[in-house]
């Protein structure tokens, strides 16, 4: 916590701006880690989720400029959340690679809804986005928005933390452990299926506000499949049903990216290559192989 | 528009869907033999159709011949990967495979870039392009050709899992892999087996469309379009997975006549998802049945 409360102050620029990034992947590798972790399914959509939290906060920025941007995120975050529970519940039924496959084709119709709605995102243009405001204060700086970022993190991951302990993250866990043996116990599967899909989206689509300002530029192609893929590779390489991991896992799949960033051509490869080592020699994620150690 | 036009619009659908469908067939063969859904598939059909190319321009091969590389380059290639890495991931889950088959995808495709460059290539065709004329109908022979091709193809696959010994060991895992083991089928030959047949026919349908789409490095992306039809089709069904890529095939090429251009590349997933609300399993896949 203290690193983080300091970091602006120790660190250069980039590496502020970088920390951001960190955070916001972390936000949604937790809200994809609640809905692949608890119900079991992957979903290959979570960029589209990410589009719709970023647009509307950009749009609500851009014609609204007096709010708050607390009420923007959460307006951002029930937006996405609403189509998240409009495109998850008719869902409901499908199961296993059936809802990868749903989820992957939702991302492909989002891009491309993006770009036609170009009055409001302005299509392949791409939208800029005017900094965010609290009351009086601009937060036009790499530390403002880096602070923003920070409380927001701080404030969903204790959220997720402490959803175990309320009876919708008994119920979670109970899906989680056998769904059978949930039903079988009184817990209405669809509707918490349902929440997990709603909470997902709430959760993607705060990181995704949170995401227009910090990048500051938004674009239909910075949200292609292959972001969606990279969400994936975050929470099973970090570990799923995990918190934690779903922090470990943005962190190291995100500066990665950044750090291999020299290597341009081979990036991919060495990538490729460290993401089946890890596989290989850490099955089940990083948390699960640190608790291994830890118990050595 | 008339109805010839209409006749040769759903013929090179039907082209492009025979493609979609062998894709969907080679996930499909992988799924049922170890439930594992191979993202590397387009681009192993990437790497060995480039294998074949650079034969064909370093020897000068004739196609036949040509093919004959890109198909024993598939082989050797899922032959390595399924026993150099694959079937070290004991402990793993099929997430874990997942996430090993998406390195994989990402190593062949940014291996091939370095070798191969990212440009396109033209690739010689088996067939013509020039159209030929059927009364009112003209029509592609390259169409035709990957139609007939692909088609025998299925049927070739059709006569391995119906009729052979390795055919039956394949559907027995599928089914019931500790009841397979008890009935001496080693498990893990038929993993290396559906591995390499996958890779196999993933390579002819490499070497049937690059004469169309070019040979690049971007090619692997149709696995996209395989997994798509082979879930239409319904997933682990294999007449479902070929009903499914025809289907995708033809629904991309009508789809640009009727719909505003803005909405063309959505209609396929539009399409799935509103099959998949309709039959969660898919049109020829069966609902599983959740035993305690």
């Amino acid at each position: 916590m203290a690193t983080l409360a300091v970091w602006p102050w120790v660190a250069p620029r980039y590496f502020v701006f970088l920390a951001s990034v960190v955070l916001v992947n972390a936000i949604v590798a937790i809200g994809l880690n609640l809905l692949s972790g608890y119900t079991n399914q992957l979903s290959f959509g979570h960029a589209g989720f990410l589009a719709i939290g970023a647009y509307t906060a950009a749009v609500l920025t851009l014609r609204a400029p007096a709010l708050p941007v607390i009420v923007t995120l959460v307006l951002a975050g029930l937006l996405t959340a609403a189509v998240g529970l409009a495109f998850g519940v008719p869902c409901l039924r499908l199961g296993g690679l059936y809802l990868t496959m749903a989820t992957l084709a939702f991302g492909f119709v989002i891009t491309e809804a993006i770009l036609n709605l170009d009055t409001l995102t302005r299509g392949a243009d791409g939208l800029r986005v005017p900094s965010a405001r609290l009351g009086a204060l601009v937060l036009s700086t790499d530390i403002a928005r880096y602070y923003l970022v920070a409380a927001v993190t701080a404030v969903m991951v204790a959220a997720a933390v402490n959803l175990v302990r309320t009876r919708t993250g008994r119920a979670f866990l109970a899906l989680r452990e056998s769904e059978i043996a949930a039903e079988a116990s009184g817990v209405p599967v669809a509707t918490y299926r349902a929440l997990a899909f709603g909470l997902s989206a709430f959760y993607t689509g705060v990181a995704g506000g949170l995401f227009a300002f910090v990048v500051g530029f938004l674009s239909p192609d910075a949200f292609d499949v292959f972001l969606s893929v990279d969400f994936v590779v975050m929470i099973i390489v970090g570990g799923l049903g995990s918190v934690p991991g779903s922090i470990i896992g943005a962190t190291v799949v995100t500066l990665l990216h950044d750090g291999l960033a020299a290597f341009q051509n081979y990036r991919p490869l060495i990538f490729g290559a460290l993401l089946i080592a890890s596989m290989l020699f850490m099955p089940g994620g990083m948390t699960r192989a640190l608790g291994r150690l830890a118990r050595r | 528009m008339t109805t010839a036009g209409l006749i040769h619009v759903v013929v090179s659908g039907l082209a492009t869907g025979s493609i979609y469908a062998l894709m969907a067939l080679s996930l499909v063969i992988i799924y049922n033999a170890t439930r594992t859904l191979n993202f590397a598939q387009g681009e192993m059909l990437m790497v060995s159709t480039f294998v074949g190319w650079a034969a064909q321009r370093v020897f000068g091969l004739p196609l036949a011949l040509t093919l004959l590389v890109a198909v024993l380059a598939a082989g050797i290639m899922a032959w390595l990967v399924e026993c150099l890495i694959i079937r070290r991931s004991i402990g793993a889950t099929h997430w874990d495979v997942l996430i090993i088959t998406l390195g994989l995808s990402l190593m062949l495709r940014a291996g091939a870039g370095l070798v191969w460059t990212h440009d396109e290539f033209p690739f010689p065709s088996f067939f013509a392009t020039r159209p030929v004329t059927l009364g009112p109908v003209r029509l592609a022979p390259v169409s035709l050709g990957i139609i007939g091709a692909s088609l025998a193809l299925m049927a070739a696959l059709y006569a391995l899992f119906a009729w052979t010994k390795l055919g039956r060991a394949m559907r027995a895992v599928a089914q019931n892999q500790r009841a397979a083991r008890l009935m001496g089928i080693s498990v893990e030959r038929v993993y290396s087996r559906a591995w390499i047949l996958a890779a196999v026919v993933g390579a002819v349908a490499g070497v049937l469309v690059a004469p169309v789409v070019f040979l690049s490095s971007k090619m692997g992306l149709i696995v996209i379009n395989g997994f798509t039809a082979a879930v239409i089709g319904g997933f682990g069904s294999m007449p479902g997975a070929v009903l499914g890529g025809m289907l995708l095939g033809v629904i991309e090429n009508l789809a640009p006549l009727y719909l505003p251009s803005g909405i063309r590349y959505s209609v396929p997933f539009l399409v799935l998802i509103a099959i998949l609300l309709v039959r969660p399993a898919g049109l020829l896949g069966r609902v599983e049945q959740r035993k305690v």
